[in-house]
């Protein structure tokens, strides 16, 4: 078990600066998520860590001694690649059973973990197969099993269950998530869906181009996002986000469709983040229905007020016509102020 | 998409052309090896496909027996030649695939070695003969003039290049996350080669071999120059039997031709399941 700490890691490849100056720090038993869009260095750090890459400059420690020359063998970390890496010329079994042989464990021990992983991810009767004879969800949990059956101080999991399906992939990250609380050991999650990272990490960071753009656990990075970029990646609907003009007393977002008193807006507000569940339907002629997405337990209704389009989340059916007008409704105290540079504004008065 | 018929018609009319092609010369020769002396040597209206009176003489005749309807007997028999072309080729196979595997495998994976790929490749950019008599006068100095070994070295070094660059493609065709998964679980670098690159590298290796095998032992201007005697390999011999009284000795030829077709096919027959690729189906998502 360890905590794992990044002081100021930079690694380029060729020109592009796939991590630029990341620190962090990973507690011991944490479930701690890194989350970002494609080619944000999500995966580098992962490498960095895994120690498959070194770091051009800055300090890797894993429980405050450096790892920067250690090999990935004696760092003792486990993996579960993107693609699973299975040995195709091994089976299940055997697969599981590689990193346990490769640390010389005698085999009456092999055997008893091996039983205790496969019985804990539910693949004891396709332990004899081999990969290529597997569904995705098997092999899943082979990959698993793999990093799981040994005593590694932590796991680091890049995008394990992306090519599974929808259902699948809830269930298995709520029993990954039961899992790591079991062993109580450190982990180390990479994936691109927020709502993954939202509903496992205890802590998050969240990635734009190799840098850390906040580390936070999910509901406060969610309530309190440090930008508008962070604002936008997390939630389902996207956050609105609408241009700000004062207009004499008040600050007006959507050619007036809301009106927030300049009090309540802070100074240097350009732009304003009202998330779709903050934004309410009353009626009035603020805006127009462009259209209308029942989901059953929620409706999403999209707005057209001026040139801005935004999206309410509404909880049931209600009976919304597209085309018609409705009004706005906004509470001031939920609402997110950017600056000009997208960085996030603290409400007057806290 | 259905194709006209009249297509369907061309397509396997073209196909039975170019096997016939590929197959009348081999079908020729082994009805040749298995007729008589007068068949063989008959000529215009007298030639048929099918032997009249089968027999193994010309098989019987390049062992040693001297066969009644040929007054010539043979100095040497086929059965060392056959050894020399087996020993020289197989361990030439071995150095190449060995040589050019590890040489692969570095180059792919650590960029080690700058230039070599085209240091190799210039190898091939030589005609043989231009090196050919260096190399005489190098392995006569070392004593490894008309000995099987000699051979099987200047084979290696010959088909290294063949075996570097089909090996290298595959190299860099294997997928990264599988060796990478290995060293995480706590292989060597070298153990991750042993345990997971090989194993799954099984059928490209097994049919990169055959290619340079079937090279080495085709090959006849290095044999002919390196080995005058006692290490003559199957096509220097083959080149040897006629005489002055006789001519060609077509029949023998065929006998020997049948057999120096027999260990490619039963390599190739034993390696088939290899030679069609997607071992590595299954190993990652696709």
């Amino acid at each position: 078990m360890a905590s794992i700490e990044f002081r100021s890691v930079t690694k380029r490849f060729g020109n592009t600066l796939a991590v630029d100056e990341a620190s962090f720090r990973v507690e011991d038993g944490e479930f701690f998520c890194f989350f970002g869009p494609p080619l944000s260095g999500k995966s580098t750090i992962l490498r960095l860590v895994l120690g498959l890459e070194r770091p051009d400059s800055g300090e890797i420690l894993f429980d405050g001694r450096p790892v920067n020359t250690v090999g990935p063998a004696e760092r003792n970390v486990a993996m579960v690649f993107q693609n699973l890496a299975l040995f195709p010329h091994l089976t299940a079994e055997n697969n599981v059973k590689f990193p346990l042989i490769e640390r010389k464990i005698d085999p009456a021990t092999i055997g008893k973990r091996v039983g205790e992983v496969a019985e804990k991810l539910h693949i004891t009767h396709i332990l004899h197969k081999f990969p290529a004879h597997l569904s995705g969800g098997e092999r899943q949990r082979v990959a698993i099993a793999r990093a799981l059956v040994r005593d590694p101080v932590a796991y680091l999991m890049d995008d394990p269950i992306s090519a599974l399906d929808a259902r699948l992939r809830e269930e298995t990250r709520v029993e990954l998530k039961r899992i790591q609380a079991d062993l109580g050991r450190t982990l180390i999650y990479v994936t691109h869906d927020q709502e993954e990272a939202m509903s496992v990490a205890d802590r998050m960071a969240i990635l734009e181009g190799g840098k850390i753009r906040q580390i936070a656990r999910p509901a406060d990075a969610y309530d309190r996002p440090a930008s508008d970029y962070v604002a936008r990646l997390l939630g389902a609907p996207m956050i609105n986000i609408l241009d700000a003009t004062a207009v004499g007393d008040a600050i007006e977002l959507a050619a007036g469709a809301i009106s927030l008193p300049s009090a309540a807006v802070p100074k240097g507000t350009t732009r304003v983040g009202v998330r779709p569940e903050n934004l309410g339907i009353v009626p009035g002629s603020d805006a127009t229905v462009f259209e209308v997405e029942p989901l059953g337990g929620f409706t999403v209704v999209t707005l057209q007020a001026g040139a801005e389009r935004m999206r309410a989340l509404l909880r049931g059916q209600p009976r919304v016509e597209p085309d018609s007008r409705v009004g706005l409704a906004v509470d001031p105290a939920a609402v997110h102020f950017f600056a000009a540079d997208g960085q996030s504004l603290a409400r007057p008065g806290t | 998409m259905r194709r006209p018929i009249a297509f369907e018609v061309f397509r396997y009319a073209a196909i039975a052309l170019a096997v016939a092609i590929t197959l009348v010369p081999i079908a020729w020769m082994t009805s040749m090896a298995f007729k008589p002396t007068a068949e063989w040597q008959a000529t215009g209206a007298n030639l048929t496909w099918w032997p009249k009176s089968p027999t193994l003489d010309n098989f019987r005749f390049i062992f040693g027996q001297s066969s009644t309807a040929l007054i010539v007997a043979l100095e040497r028999t086929a059965a060392k030649p056959i050894l020399s072309s087996l020993l020289s080729a197989g361990f030439g196979t071995l150095i190449a695939m060995g040589a050019g595997t590890a040489a692969a495998y570095g180059l792919s994976r650590f960029k080690a070695g700058g230039n070599l790929p085209l240091a190799l490749l210039q190898l091939r950019l030589f005609p043989p003969m231009a090196v050919m008599i260096p190399v005489m006068v190098m392995w006569t100095f070392l004593k490894l003039n008309d000995t099987w070994f000699g051979l099987a070295l200047i084979y290696g070094i010959v088909t290294l290049p063949f075996a570097f660059w089909l090996m290298k493609t595959f190299f860099d065709d294997f997928p990264r996350e599988i060796e990478e998964a290995a060293l995480v679980e706590g292989c060597s670098r070298f153990r991750v080669f042993l345990k997971v690159t090989l194993p799954m590298m099984a059928a490209p290796l097994a049919s990169s071999a055959l290619f340079v095998f079937i090279l080495n032992w085709s090959d006849y201007l290095i044999a002919l120059l390196l080995t005058n005697r006692e290490w003559a390999t199957i096509p220097v011999y083959m080149a040897s039997l006629s005489s002055s009284m006789t001519g060609q000795l077509y029949g023998a030829k065929a006998a020997l031709g049948l057999i120096a077709a027999v260990p490619p096919v039963i390599a190739g027959i034993a390696i088939q399941r290899h030679l069609v690729r997607g071992l590595t189906f299954g190993a990652l998502k696709q």
